[in-house]
C-alpha cells in the first residue's frame, strides 16, 4: 500500500515536472527541460544496455550500433519516404531489433573477450558504413529536416511535450525492463549470468536468453534512437560512436549494473551532473575515467550497492 | 609490377608496427590472462615520450627512442603495481572495464597537458628518400621492419633463454604449476608490464617520425592490435605477430585496390570472420606465448 | 506662456530632471556586460578546432575591453561544447542562452553541429552568426524567411568552387581529389565535382579518408598510378603535413590545389624542417594572417604557438560582423539586446573591411572576398583577391 502510494506520487511529480520547473528556475526552465529530456533518453537506452550487460552478462560493444540504426532508419522514412511517427518508431525498434538478432546468432557463439570484440568489430564497421555510403545515409552531410512527431492531431513539439515523451519512453522501458528481470523469466537470466554451465544443466539454454536480452536490449535501443533524432531533427554518423558505449558503461557502473534503480540513478548522475558543476569538458572526461577507474574496482555495485551495504548495515 | 611491390612494402611497415603493439598486448594476455584495453595509450604516451626526448631535449634519435622505451617501461611497472595488480584477481568485465576508464583518462589528460595539435618528429631517416627497385620510400620504413624483426627475435630468446623470460613463458602456461614451484608470480607479472609497456614505447619512437602524435592516435591502434592478437589465437604471440602483418598488408591491399574508405572495415571484418569461422584463431589453441 | 509660481516649479523639476536625473533603465544598461557565446568542438575529435576558437575569444575579448569595451559596454565571454554533432549543440546553444544569457552567439564551426544549433536559436530568438560551418544546405535554411535569427559569415565550396575551378582550369586539365571523410570534405568533392565539367577539368579519381589515419600511401599510389596533371587536397594542416611528407616520399609531383588550411603558418610550422615541401600549392580561401599581421603577432605572443585558422575565422565573425553590429545596436536602440543585435546585422554594410565588403543578403549569407593563396619559398603569397558573386 505504501509502495503503491510512493511510486503514484512520485509519478505524479514526475509529470508534474514542466510546471515545477517553470515555478522555481523561470529563466532556465527551457535548458532544464532539455537536460531533462536527454536524460530520460539517455536512461532508456542505459536501461536496455543493462538488460544485456548486467543481467545476462554479456559485454556487448555493439550498442551504439542498434541506438544507430533505429535511429537511421527513422530518420530515412520520414524524410525520404514521408512515413509519420507512429509508423516511423515500430520501424526503427523492428530493423534495430532483427540486426541483433542477425549479428547475434553468430556473435553468442564467441566467448567473454571474443565477444567483447566481437561486437565491437560490428558497431565500428556500423559506423564506418554509416559515414561512406554516402548515397543512403548522406555521410558527414548529415540527414536533416527529420519532422517532428505528429501522432494524428497531437503534434510533439515544445520541450514539455517531449519531457513527457522521454518520461513516457524511460517508463515504459522500466516497466519492461522491470517485467523481464522479475519472476521466472529474470532468474532464468541470472541463471546464465551467474552460471552458464550449472544453467545449461538445469536445461536453461543460455543461447536463447542471452539472445532474448540481446534482441529486446538492441531493439529498445532503436527505438530511443528514433526518439532521439525526432528530437534533434538532425542525424549525423558521429552519433554512432564507439564512446557512447564508453558513456553508458559509466552510467551503469556508476549507478549499479543490474539495478533499475542504480542505473537510472547513473543515468541522472552522468547526465545532470556536469551541467550542474559545469566543469570544462575535458576535465570532465578525466574526472569519469577515474570514478569509473575507483568505481569498478573498489564499489562495482555501484551507487545502488553503496546504498544497500548502507540499509543493511 | 612495382605498383604491388609498392603496397606489399607499405603493409610490412604496416604489419610491424601492429605487430610491436599486438605483442605486448599478446603477452599481457598470454601470462596474466588480461585485456589492457589502454594498450594504445602506451604507444601514444611513448610517442609524447619520444617527441620530449628527441624534439626538446635534443637527444640523438637512438637515445631518444631507447628513452622513450624505458620510459614507458617504468610507467608500464607503474601501471601493474598501482591499477592492475588490484584487479588480477576480478572477472574479465571488472578488468575490461578498468583499463578502459585508465584509457579514458590517460587520453583526456594527454590532451590537457599536450593540447589538441599533433606534435610531427621527423628524423634524417624520414626525411631520406631511398629508392629500392622504383618503389621509393624513407630510410625509416625499412628501419621499421629491421627493428621489429630483431625485437621479435630479442623476444624469442628472452623468453628461451633469460631467467625471467621463461617464467613468464611458464606462467602463460600453467599459472598454478608456478606459483607452486615458487616462481614469484607478482614479479613475473610486474615485468611482463613493463616489458609490454616499453615495447609500445618503442615502436612509437620506431613509427612516429613517419607518422605524428596526437592523444588520439592510440585508439584505432589498440582496436587494430587487439584485431591481430584475437586472429592469431588469445596469447600466442608468434600468432599475433603473424596476424599483425596479415592485417598489415590485407589493409594496405584493400586501401590501395579497393577503397580506401573502407579499409578499416576490412580489417575488422576479417577480424569478425576469423572470430566466427576459426575462433581459436588462425593457428589453432596453442598454450602459452 | 505665463509665468506663474506653478509653472515655474514645473520647468525646474523638467530641468533637474532633464539634467540631473538619469533613468534608473539606462544607468544599469550601460554599465552591463555585452554576453558573447562561442560554440565550438571543445571535446571529441576535432577538439583543435575548439581550442583555436576559445584562445581567440579569449585574445578578442581582451582586446576590447582593454579599449573599454564596446560603447563603453565591457564583453564578457562563454563558451558552448557542441563536441562537433547536433545533439550536442542543442544544449551548448541551451545553455549559452537560457543559463549564460549570452545576447549573440558566434559558432558552431562544424556542420552537423551547425545543423542541429538552427533549429534552437529561431526558438529561443538568439541571432548567430555562423564562422566556419560548411555544409551547402545551411544556406537553405537561414536567412528570410526561414530563420531570420542565424547569419553565416563564411562561403562554402558551393560558392568558391566555380572561381577556384577556373582558376585551376588555366593551368590543369586533370584532378584528382582528396578530402577528408567530413561534411567539409564531402561537400567540397560534390561541389568541385560540379565545377569542373563547366570547366573542362576531368575528375580522375576522388579519395576520403578519416581524420587521425596517417596512413596516406595505399592511396597515394592509386594516385600515382591514375596519373592526374593536378591534386586538389581538402584538408587541414595537421593532416596536411604528413600527407606532403609522404606524398614526396613516393615520388609524386603533381601540381598542388587546396582547400582547407593547408597555405597557413600552422602547416609551414609543422613543416619547418622542409619549409618549401609544399611549393607551388595554390589555396582557396577567405583569410591569411598577411590581412591581419597584428593579429597573427598577438596570437603568437600569447600563445606561443602558430596562429591556428579557426580562432581566425571566428575572430572574423567578430571583429567585422557582430561587434560591428553591437556597436550599431547600441547607437540606434541605446541597447545590445539579442533582437536588436539581429537587426542590426540585418542592416550590416562594412565596407573595407581585409576580407571583403561585410553585408548579409536576403538569405543572411555574407559574400567576402576569395583569396588565393600560395606557399612559395616557404611562405605565403596572396596571389589573387577574387569577389564572390552572390
Amino acid at each position: 500500500m505504501m509502495r503503491a502510494l510512493r511510486f503514484t506520487i512520485a509519478t505524479a511529480f514526475l509529470i508534474a515536472v514542466p510546471w515545477i520547473v517553470a515555478a522555481t528556475v523561470p529563466g532556465q526552465q527551457r535548458y532544464v527541460l532539455h537536460v531533462l529530456i536527454f536524460t530520460a533518453l539517455y536512461g532508456a537506452l542505459a536501461l536496455s544496455y543493462d538488460l544485456v550487460v548486467g543481467h545476462v552478462g554479456s559485454l556487448s560493444l555493439a550498442h551504439p550500433a542498434f541506438f544507430g540504426i533505429g535511429a537511421y532508419t527513422a530518420a530515412l522514412l520520414a524524410t525520404e519516404a514521408r512515413w509519420p511517427f507512429a509508423a516511423a518508431l515500430p520501424a526503427g525498434i523492428a530493423m534495430a531489433g532483427l540486426v541483433a538478432l542477425a549479428v547475434g546468432v553468430p556473435m553468442f557463439r564467441l566467448t567473454e573477450h571474443s565477444f567483447a570484440m566481437g561486437t565491437l568489430g560490428f558497431a565500428l564497421v556500423a559506423q564506418i558504413v554509416a559515414t561512406n555510403w554516402v548515397d543512403f545515409t548522406r555521410g558527414p552531410l548529415c540527414v536533416t529536416g527529420i519532422p517532428k512527431p505528429q501522432l494524428g492531431s497531437l503534434r510533439i513539439a515544445t520541450l514539455p511535450g517531449f519531457y513527457w515523451t522521454g518520461l513516457a519512453a524511460v517508463g515504459l522501458v522500466g516497466l519492461l525492463y522491470h517485467g523481464l528481470t522479475t519472476f521466472r523469466l529474470g532468474r532464468a537470466f541470472h541463471a546464465v549470468r551467474d552460471n552458464e554451465t550449472l544453467a545449461s544443466a538445469a536445461s536453461i539454454d543460455p543461447l536463447k536468453y542471452r539472445m532474448l536480452a540481446f534482441v529486446i536490449g538492441g531493439a529498445v535501443a532503436g527505438g530511443v534512437g528514433t526518439l532521439y533524432v525526432s528530437y534533434v531533427g538532425v542525424l549525423c554518423p558521429g552519433e554512432l560512436a564507439v564512446s557512447l558505449s564508453v558513456n553508458l558503461l559509466v552510467m551503469l557502473f556508476l549507478g549499479g549494473v543490474g539495478s533499475l534503480r542504480g542505473v537510472l540513478v547513473g543515468s541522472v548522475a552522468f547526465t545532470a551532473l556536469p551541467e550542474i558543476l559545469r566543469m570544462a569538458p575535458t576535465w570532465r572526461m578525466v574526472i569519469y575515467g577515474l570514478l569509473l577507474l575507483i568505481i569498478v574496482i573498489r564499489a562495482p555495485d555501484g551507487f545502488e550497492g553503496v546504498i544497500r551495504r548502507r540499509s543493511r548495515a | 609490377m612495382s605498383d604491388l611491390l609498392e603496397q606489399l612494402l607499405h603493409g610490412l611497415t604496416l604489419g610491424s608496427l601492429y605487430a610491436m603493439v599486438a605483442t605486448g598486448l599478446a603477452l599481457m594476455f598470454g601470462v596474466v590472462r588480461l585485456i589492457n584495453f589502454a594498450h594504445g595509450e602506451f604507444y601514444m604516451l611513448g610517442g609524447y615520450a619520444f617527441w620530449y626526448a628527441y624534439a626538446e631535449l635534443g637527444l640523438p634519435y637512438p637515445v631518444a627512442g631507447l628513452a622513450a622505451a624505458a620510459a614507458m617501461g617504468v610507467f608500464g611497472l607503474a601501471y601493474e603495481r598501482g591499477v592492475i595488480r588490484t584487479i588480477l584477481a576480478r572477472t574479465w568485465h571488472v578488468q575490461l572495464i578498468a583499463t578502459l576508464a585508465t584509457s579514458i583518462t590517460l587520453t583526456n589528460l594527454a590532451i590537457l597537458v599536450f593540447g589538441t595539435q599533433p606534435k610531427e618528429v621527423p628524423t634524417t631517416l624520414s626525411s631520406t628518400i631511398v629508392d629500392l627497385g622504383g618503389v621509393r620510400m624513407a630510410w625509416q620504413r625499412p628501419l621499421v621492419l629491421v627493428a621489429a624483426v630483431i625485437i621479435f627475435a630479442g623476444l624469442e630468446w628472452f623468453v628461451t633463454r633469460a631467467k625471467l623470460g621463461k617464467a613468464m613463458r611458464a606462467m602463460s602456461q600453467n599459472r598454478e604449476a608456478c606459483a607452486v614451484v615458487g616462481v614469484d608470480v607478482q614479479r613475473v607479472a610486474l615485468a611482463t608490464f613493463g616489458l609490454s609497456a616499453a615495447l609500445a614505447g618503442g615502436a612509437a619512437a620506431l613509427v612516429s617520425p613517419l607518422f605524428n602524435i596526437f592523444p588520439d592516435v592510440g585508439a584505432l591502434l589498440t582496436l587494430k592490435a587487439f584485431a591481430a592478437v584475437i586472429v592469431g589465437g588469445f596469447g600466442y604471440v608468434k600468432g599475433a605477430i603473424a596476424a599483425a602483418f596479415l592485417i598489415g598488408l590485407a589493409e594496405s591491399l584493400a586501401a590501395g585496390y579497393v577503397s580506401y574508405a573502407y579499409k578499416d572495415a576490412i580489417a575488422f571484418v576479417f577480424m569478425v570472420a576469423v572470430l566466427l569461422v576459426r575462433p581459436q584463431g588462425l593457428f589453432g589453441r596453442r598454450i602459452g606465448i | 506662456m505665463v509665468v506663474t509660481r506653478r509653472s515655474t516649479i514645473g520647468i525646474a523639476v523638467v530641468l533637474a530632471l532633464a539634467l540631473g536625473g538619469e533613468r534608473p533603465g539606462v544607468e544599469a544598461q550601460s554599465a552591463s556586460p555585452i554576453k558573447v557565446g562561442f560554440a565550438s568542438a571543445m571535446t571529441g575529435p576535432s577538439a583543435i578546432t575548439g581550442e583555436g576558437v576559445k584562445w581567440a575569444a579569449q585574445m578578442l575579448a581582451d582586446e576590447y575591453n582593454a579599449k573599454g569595451g564596446i560603447m563603453g559596454r565591457k564583453i564578457e565571454i562563454s563558451f558552448g561544447d557542441n563536441a562537433g554533432t547536433p545533439g550536442e549543440a542543442v544544449s551548448a546553444v541551451r545553455k549559452l542562452a537560457d543559463v549564460d544569457r549570452v545576447d549573440v552567439i558566434i559558432g558552431q564551426t562544424h556542420s552537423g553541429a551547425c545543423l542541429g544549433a538552427l533549429p534552437v536559436v529561431k526558438e529561443l530568438q538568439v541571432p548567430m552568426v555562423i564562422e566556419a560551418c560548411s555544409n551547402p544546405k545551411i544556406r537553405e535554411l537561414i536567412g528570410k524567411p526561414v530563420n531570420e535569427w542565424a547569419f553565416r559569415v563564411n562561403p562554402d565550396d558551393v560558392m568558391l568552387a566555380n572561381q577556384f575551378a577556373k582558376h585551376m582550369s588555366q593551368s590543369t586539365k586533370s584532378v584528382s581529389i582528396f578530402a577528408q571523410n567530413d561534411d567539409f570534405g564531402r561537400g567540397a568533392a560534390a561541389a568541385y565535382d560540379v565545377a569542373f565539367k563547366k570547366y573542362g577539368i576531368r575528375l580522375v579519381s576522388t579519395e576520403f579518408f578519416d581524420r587521425g589515419q596517417p596512413d596516406y600511401r595505399p592511396v597515394l599510389t592509386r594516385v600515382k598510378r591514375a596519373n592526374p596533371e593536378a591534386v586538389l587536397l581538402v584538408m587541414l594542416a595537421s593532416e596536411g603535413s604528413v600527407f606532403m611528407r609522404q606524398f614526396r616520399e613516393i615520388g609524386l609531383t603533381q601540381k598542388l590545389f587546396a582547400r582547407g588550411s593547408m597555405a597557413t603558418v600552422e602547416f609551414l610550422h609543422q613543416v619547418r624542417d622542409n619549409p618549401s615541401i609544399a611549393d607551388g600549392l595554390v589555396e582557396a580561401t577567405y583569410w591569411t594572417p598577411a590581412l591581419d599581421p597584428a593579429w597573427e603577432k598577438q596570437w603568437l605572443d600569447r600563445w606561443k604557438v602558430p596562429v591556428r585558422v579557426h580562432g581566425s575565422l571566428a575572430a572574423i565573425a567578430w571583429r567585422y560582423a557582430v561587434a560591428p553590429a553591437i556597436e550599431q545596436a547600441i547607437k540606434k536602440t541605446g541597447r545590445a539586446d539579442r533582437k536588436s543585435i539581429r537587426d542590426a546585422l540585418e542592416e550590416l554594410d562594412v565596407a573595407n573591411t581585409p576580407v571583403g565588403r561585410i553585408r548579409f543578403d536576403d538569405t543572411h549569407q555574407a559574400f567576402i572576398n576569395m583569396l588565393l593563396v600560395e606557399i612559395r619559398g616557404g611562405q605565403l603569397k596572396i596571389l589573387e583577391k577574387i569577389a564572390i558573386q552572390p
